[in-house]
C-alpha cells in the first residue's frame, strides 16, 4: 500500500511538467500567462503554434537538413560498419582483430577532443557550414558501433552459408550484398535507430561546425532560440517546437519496437 | 580465432578501408591533434606555437576551471543520487506490482524530449516570473545564483532521465532468479532486509553497468547546461565540457581549450578505470 502511494505521489510530480507542456503548447500564442498556466485554454492552437515555430528562424529548412543527416549518415555508417564486420569475420581479414580494435577504438574519444581540429580542418577544406561536412562527421561517429554490432552478428552466422555461395561462384561483394546484409536486417535496424536518435538529438557538432540556418541541425537551431525564455518567442510556440522536434524519435521507436528488441538479442539468428 | 586461411578476395582491404579511413581521419587524427594543441598557444589563425606545459599550469589557478570542476562534481554525485538512485527506488517499488507498467508511465514520458525540447519546457517554469515561483509563492532566481542553478538543472535532468534508469533496473530485477528470493521470504526476510541482503547482491552486475554509464555521461555533462544557462550567468554554472567549449569558441583560445579537453578526457578515463577496477575485484 505504501509502495503504491509513493509511486503515485512521485508519478504526479513527474506528470506536472508534462501536463504544463501539453496544455500550454496547445494554447493560443498570445494568451499565455504564467499565473494561469495550469488552466487549460478553451481553444486548441497546437497546429497554429507549430506552423509559427516553423516560420520563425527558418526552422523548417533546419528540420529538412536534420532529417537528411539523421537518415543518410546512419545508413552509410551502418553499411560501412557492416562491410568492415563482414570482411573481418567472414572473409577472415589478416590481423582482423587489430583492424576491429582500430575501428571500435573510435568510440572512446569524447567529442570535446574532436571539436577544435574538426572546426579548423573543416574551415581549411571548405567543409565548414556545409551539409556534406556534417554528413561526413556523423557517418564517421556511427561507424564504430555498427562495426561492433555487425561483427558480433556475423560471427554467429553459419560459415557454410558463405562456402555454399562461394561454390556457386558468387563474388565476395555479391555474397555480402545479397546474403549477409539481408540476413542482418534486424541488427542493422537496431543500430540505425540508435544512431538516428543520436544524430537527431546532437547539439555539439551542429553548434561547432555550422552557422547558417538551413545547414544548422534543428536542436542547435532551437538552442539558439533559447536565451532568456526564448528571447521574444511566445512560450506556447516554443513548447510546440519542442514537442514537434521530439516527435520523430518517439514515432520511429514505437514503430520499430519489435524489430528493435529482436535486433538487440545480437548474434542469434 | 579460427585457424582457417584468409579468404582470398581482391578487395579485402578495400572493404575495411572506408571504415578505417573514416575513423582514422575524423576521430583518431583530431584526437591526436587536440592532444598536440594542448601544448601550444593557438588562436586558429597564426600557426600553433609550442609552450610546453604552460596551459596545464594555467589550468591549476584558473578560477573558472575550479568552478567548473566543482559543478562537474555536483553533476556526478547528483546523478548518482537522483536519476540513478531514485530510478532504482521506483524500479524496486514497482517491478513486482500488479500493473507496475502503468505506475512507470509518468516517468517514461519526459524521456521522449530532447535536450532543446527540455529547455523549452523548463525555461518558462524556472524563469524569474515563471510558474515555479508563482506556484511556490516565492521569488527565487532558480537559474541565476550558484550553486542553485546547477542543482535546479540537476532536478530537470532527473525529471528527464529517471525513466530510462528505472527501465534498466526493472529489466534487471525481473531477470534475477526467483528461487533465492522465495527461500529468503520463507526464512522470514522481507522489506529492507530482503532487498539489502538478497535482491541487491543479485542485481549487482546490472547496477554496475547503469552506474558506469551514468558516471561517464555525467562527467561530460554539456547539452542541458548549454540549453538552459550556457554556463552562466557569468561562468558560474559551467561544467568542464562547457568550459572547454567556451574557452575554445568564445574566447578563441584553442590551445587552452584543448588542454581543458585533455583534462576532461584524463578525468573521465581515470574515473572509468578506477570504477572498472573496483567492479572487477
Amino acid at each position: 500500500m505504501i509502495r503504491r502511494a509513493v509511486l503515485i505521489v512521485l508519478g504526479l510530480i513527474w506528470l506536472g511538467p508534462t501536463y504544463l507542456l501539453l496544455v500550454n503548447a496547445a494554447r493560443p500564442a498570445a494568451s499565455y500567462d504564467p499565473s494561469k498556466a495550469w488552466q487549460p485554454s478553451g481553444s486548441f492552437a497546437l497546429f497554429d503554434n507549430i506552423s509559427r515555430a516553423l516560420d520563425s528562424a527558418n526552422l523548417s529548412d533546419s528540420l529538412a537538413s536534420t532529417a537528411l543527416y539523421s537518415v543518410v549518415s546512419p545508413m552509410l555508417g551502418v553499411l560501412i560498419g557492416a562491410l568492415a564486420g563482414y570482411t573481418i569475420v567472414v572473409l577472415r581479414l589478416r590481423h582482423g582483430f587489430w583492424w576491429f580494435l582500430l575501428i571500435f577504438g573510435g568510440t572512446i574519444f569524447p567529442s570535446q577532443m574532436l571539436l577544435v581540429p574538426l572546426f579548423v580542418g573543416y574551415s581549411d577544406l571548405g567543409l565548414y557550414d556545409t551539409r556534406g561536412g556534417l554528413l561526413l562527421v556523423y557517418t564517421a561517429v556511427n561507424v564504430p558501433l555498427a562495426a561492433f554490432v555487425l561483427r558480433n552478428f556475423y560471427s554467429g552466422v553459419a560459415f557454410s552459408i558463405f562456402e555454399a555461395a562461394r561454390m556457386d561462384g558468387a563474388t565476395t561483394w555479391r555474397i555480402f550484398w545479397r546474403i549477409y546484409l539481408p540476413l542482418s536486417v534486424s541488427a542493422l535496424a537496431a543500430v540505425f535507430i540508435l544512431e538516428f536518435t543520436f544524430i537527431w538529438n546532437d547539439l555539439i557538432f551542429g553548434l561547432t561546425l555550422t552557422q547558417t540556418e538551413d545547414v544548422r541541425p534543428v536542436m542547435t537551431a532551437l538552442a539558439g532560440l533559447m536565451t532568456d525564455v526564448y528571447a521574444g518567442t511566445p512560450v506556447p510556440v516554443g513548447l510546440a517546437a519542442g514537442l514537434m522536434v521530439s516527435l520523430p524519435t518517439v514515432l520511429l521507436f514505437l514503430a520499430t519496437q519489435r524489430l528493435f528488441a529482436r535486433g538487440l538479442s545480437l548474434g542469434s539468428v | 580465432m579460427s585457424t582457417r586461411a584468409p579468404i582470398l578476395g581482391r578487395f579485402r582491404y578495400g572493404y575495411v578501408a572506408p571504415a578505417a579511413l573514416l575513423v582514422a581521419g575524423l576521430l583518431y587524427v583530431p584526437f591526436l591533434w587536440t592532444a598536440y594543441l594542448s601544448f601550444t598557444k593557438y588562436d586558429g589563425l597564426a600557426p600553433p606555437e609550442w609552450v610546453g606545459l604552460r596551459n596545464f599550469g594555467k589550468l591549476l589557478d584558473d578560477p573558472a576551471l575550479l568552478t567548473a570542476l566543482g559543478n562537474t562534481l555536483i553533476w556526478v554525485v547528483g546523478t548518482m543520487a537522483l536519476p540513478v538512485g531514485l530510478g532504482l527506488l521506483v524500479a524496486v517499488l514497482s517491478y513486482d506490482l500488479k500493473g507496475g507498467v502503468w505506475y512507470r508511465v509518468p516517468f517514461m514520458l519526459p524521456y521522449a524530449l530532447s535536450g532543446a525540447g527540455l529547455a523549452m519546457v523548463w525555461s518558462p517554469i524556472l524563469s524569474h516570473d515563471g510558474i515555479a515561483n508563482i506556484l511556490l509563492g516565492v521569488d527565487t532566481a532558480f537559474l541565476q545564483k550558484a550553486p542553485h542553478n546547477t542543482i535546479a538543472m540537476l532536478l530537470v535532468w532527473t525529471w528527464q532521465q529517471l525513466g530510462v534508469n528505472t527501465l534498466l533496473f526493472v529489466v534487471g530485477l525481473q531477470s534475477i532468479p526467483k528461487a533465492p528470493i522465495e527461500a529468503a521470504r520463507i526464512d522470514g526476510a522481507s522489506g529492507w532486509t530482503l532487498f539489502r541482503h538478497v535482491i541487491w547482491p543479485l542485481m549487482a552486475p546490472l547496477t554496475a553497468v547503469v552506474v558506469g554509464l551514468a558516471l561517464v555521461a555525467s562527467l561530460k555533462t554539456f547539452d542541458i547546461v548549454w540549453v538552459l544557462t550556457q554556463g552562466g550567468p557569468g561562468r558560474n554554472s559551467e561544467t568542464l565540457a562547457v568550459t572547454m567549449y567556451k574557452d575554445t569558441f568564445v574566447a578563441s583560445d584553442y590551445g587552452y581549450g584543448a588542454s581543458v579537453a585533455v583534462m576532461l578526457t584524463v578525468v573521465t578515463g581515470l574515473a572509468s578505470f578506477l570504477y572498472l577496477r573496483r567492479q572487477v575485484r
